[in-house]
């Protein structure tokens, strides 16, 4: 029997295979998988390879801060706030904060100001890091993790000396910020606040994250690999992010330069000189881009801050009750994630009446069903991780 | 003069001089798409009536520049009060929900919150969904913590609730269950001290 007989006897199964449909399959994913950040569930409808449709299903960790936050006093909601988006809570405290400060009339002292602004960007920095190690993880490059992880445990390191928490702070004030222990009544001088030698140990770890970046750029952005899997990959153009409400790195990758820091500043953010990254195209190697170049931005940011701080009181003189005058506000601040808000609603007393949270991964999660129809399945995970969202600040 | 500068190339390097104030701003929005403006603590607020929220929305969006969709919400405005506190003139109060839509403008910080009133035994208004596509989630977030119906959005459905869960958390009358299991732990904070005149959990 020659070869050709043989093979000629596996003829009928041949045919039925190339006549093999895949019709409709559902495939289920999470809640607990390695690539969801947390516990997010997909339901996928898939033809064999390409997804049909995606229905997300959160909520899994809805713990109903709206509602908790009407039954606890606006100095007891700091704590609640800075654990929405753990990632980077310093900056989710700030808007809360700052929407409080503006129903009061309290003004903050300049120091203070200047304060949260660079433990703003630090935890930019952290936030961002932790989306540069994770995303080419879930691609299959290990390496960039231990640069990028390794590094950011030094700006945590930079956050919990000012604040005593690596990821919850719960260091603003109505009014400012938290005076270091021991200072008392008297607030002399500038050591009671910031311990001795951070500004130059934050010098340092910052020239330590441009070289970090620069590392990044070579292992990463122009490896061949990761443009395979990103390049062209998960498109927003930019009417899309604007209907679905995505902001942040996100928005500015489709081609969008908006960013509150220059729009809507409540911190001294006119006082500092940086650039707006964004990109052109929208796709999964845009995001990550544009993530990369803001670290080296935040960090530009935190040494001119540095620099600048000017000496000066921690708090401003507030009513040891706080109580807020009736009155609705909005305030909204740019998170490493994109637009973080609250909405406040004031009857005059020690609670809110109602508190809408803006979060971020909320709306830019929302996009998710429309831009995974029609992808591949093995995209699946480099779109959905390009988004950088946390499901803390999914479900609020 | 002003949709010049909406339409403008973009942004500049610092925050551009406000031309005109917020108040004027919403008070022009507000009477070109026929609404009732309130502005507080820089923040604006457009009053329009619930049978013309969709065409309203639309003619901000398309007319106004504002098209992002920044969130929607309800808000339960109520005299009988669950936990929390309540409002400050409960006798003048006129119960009803609101649903609050934000929308802004990605050039500049042009934004209005668009208010629709809503009875409390009618709650029902059309949805946003046609106009953008994410929409669909927050109407399903204030389907799930008000019972507010959103007429037109394809998949009214639990979002964050259980399927099975029954009420809605966010309204003023709904319960914090967790409270009435175990007091709140921070009133020990402020327990009056032996000897005391002070009742538990008095202000100080």
């Amino acid at each position: 029997m020659t070869d050709r007989d043989i093979a000629m006897r596996h003829r009928s199964e041949v045919a039925v295979s190339v006549e093999l449909e895949t019709p409709g399959m559902t495939l289920n994913i999470g809640p607990q998988h390695p690539s969801t950040h947390g516990v997010l569930r997909l339901i996928a409808n898939v033809d064999g390879e390409r997804i049909i449709s995606v229905q997300p299903v959160i909520g899994y960790m809805h713990r109903g801060y709206e509602k908790l936050s009407e039954v606890r006093t606006y100095v007891q909601i700091t704590t609640l706030v800075n654990r929405i988006d753990w990632v980077a809570g310093f900056a989710s405290e700030v808007p809360y904060i700052v929407a409080v400060e503006r129903l009061m009339g309290v003004e903050p002292p300049e120091r203070a100001q200047w304060i949260r602004l660079i433990l703003s960007e630090l935890a930019r920095i952290a936030s961002h890091l932790v989306f540069m190690s994770s995303y080419p993880l879930e691609l299959g490059a290990i390496t960039p993790l231990f640069h990028a992880l390794r590094d950011r445990e030094r700006v945590l390191e930079l956050i919990e000396g000012v604040t005593g928490g690596r990821f919850h702070p719960n260091f603003n004030r109505v009014g400012g910020v938290k005076p270091a222990a021991g200072a008392g009544k008297q607030q002399r001088g500038v050591s009671q606040d910031i311990p001795a030698g951070w500004f130059a140990q934050t010098q340092s770890t910052m020239e330590r994250i441009f070289g970090m970046c620069d590392d990044l750029d070579t292992l990463v952005v122009g490896n061949e690999l990761f443009k395979a899997r990103t390049v062209g990959v998960g498109i927003i153009p930019a009417d899309r992010a604007i209907e679905y409400g995505l902001s942040g790195p996100n928005l500015r990758a489709s081609g969008v330069p908006y960013d509150l820091r220059k729009v809507e500043p409540h911190l001294p953010y006119p006082e500092v000189e940086f650039n707006v990254i964004s990109a052109e195209s929208g796709d999964c190697h845009d995001r990550y881009v544009v993530r990369l170049n803001e670290i080296r931005e935040a960090a530009k940011i935190v040494l001119q801050a540095v620099d600048k701080i000017p000496s000066g009181p921690l708090v401003a003189k507030v009513p040891r009750l706080i109580k807020v005058p009736k009155g609705q506000t909005y305030v909204r601040g740019e998170n490493p994630k994109g637009e973080f808000g609250y909405y406040i609603i004031s009857e005059g007393g020690q609670k809110p009446y109602r508190m809408k949270i803006r979060s971020t991964s909320f709306s830019n999660l929302s996009i998710l069903p429309w831009i995974l129809e029609g992808q591949l399945i093995p995209d699946l995970v480099a779109v959905m991780g390009s988004l950088d969202f946390v499901l803390g600040d999914v479900d609020r | 003069m002003k949709m010049s500068k909406r339409n403008g190339a973009g942004l500049t390097a610092n925050q551009p001089e406000p031309t005109v104030t917020r108040e004027e701003w919403a008070e022009g929005v507000a009477d070109r798409l026929g609404g009732e403006a309130v502005v507080e603590f820089d923040t604006a607020r457009i009053y329009v009536d619930r049978e013309k929220w969709l065409s309203t929305i639309r003619r901000a969006r398309d007319e106004e520049g504002l098209n992002f969709f920044s969130w929607l919400t309800g808000i339960d405005w109520s005299k009988e009060v669950e936990v929390g506190e309540g409002v400050e003139d409960v006798d003048g109060l006129d119960e009803r929900f609101e649903v609050m839509c934000r929308l802004s403008s990605v050039e500049n910080s042009d934004a209005a919150h668009f208010v629709a009133r809503l009875p409390k035994d009618d709650a029902v208004i059309d949805s946003l969904v046609p106009l953008f596509g994410g929409a669909e989630w927050h109407e399903r977030e204030a389907h799930d913590m008000f019972g507010i119906d959103f007429r037109g959005n394809p998949n009214l459905v639990n979002l964050y609730l259980p399927d099975a869960f029954v009420g809605h958390p966010l309204l003023k009358s709904f319960p914090l269950l967790t409270r009435e299991v175990k007091p709140w732990p921070g009133d020990v904070d402020v327990e009056g001290m032996p000897g005391d005149d002070e009742e538990p959990g008095a202000e100080t």
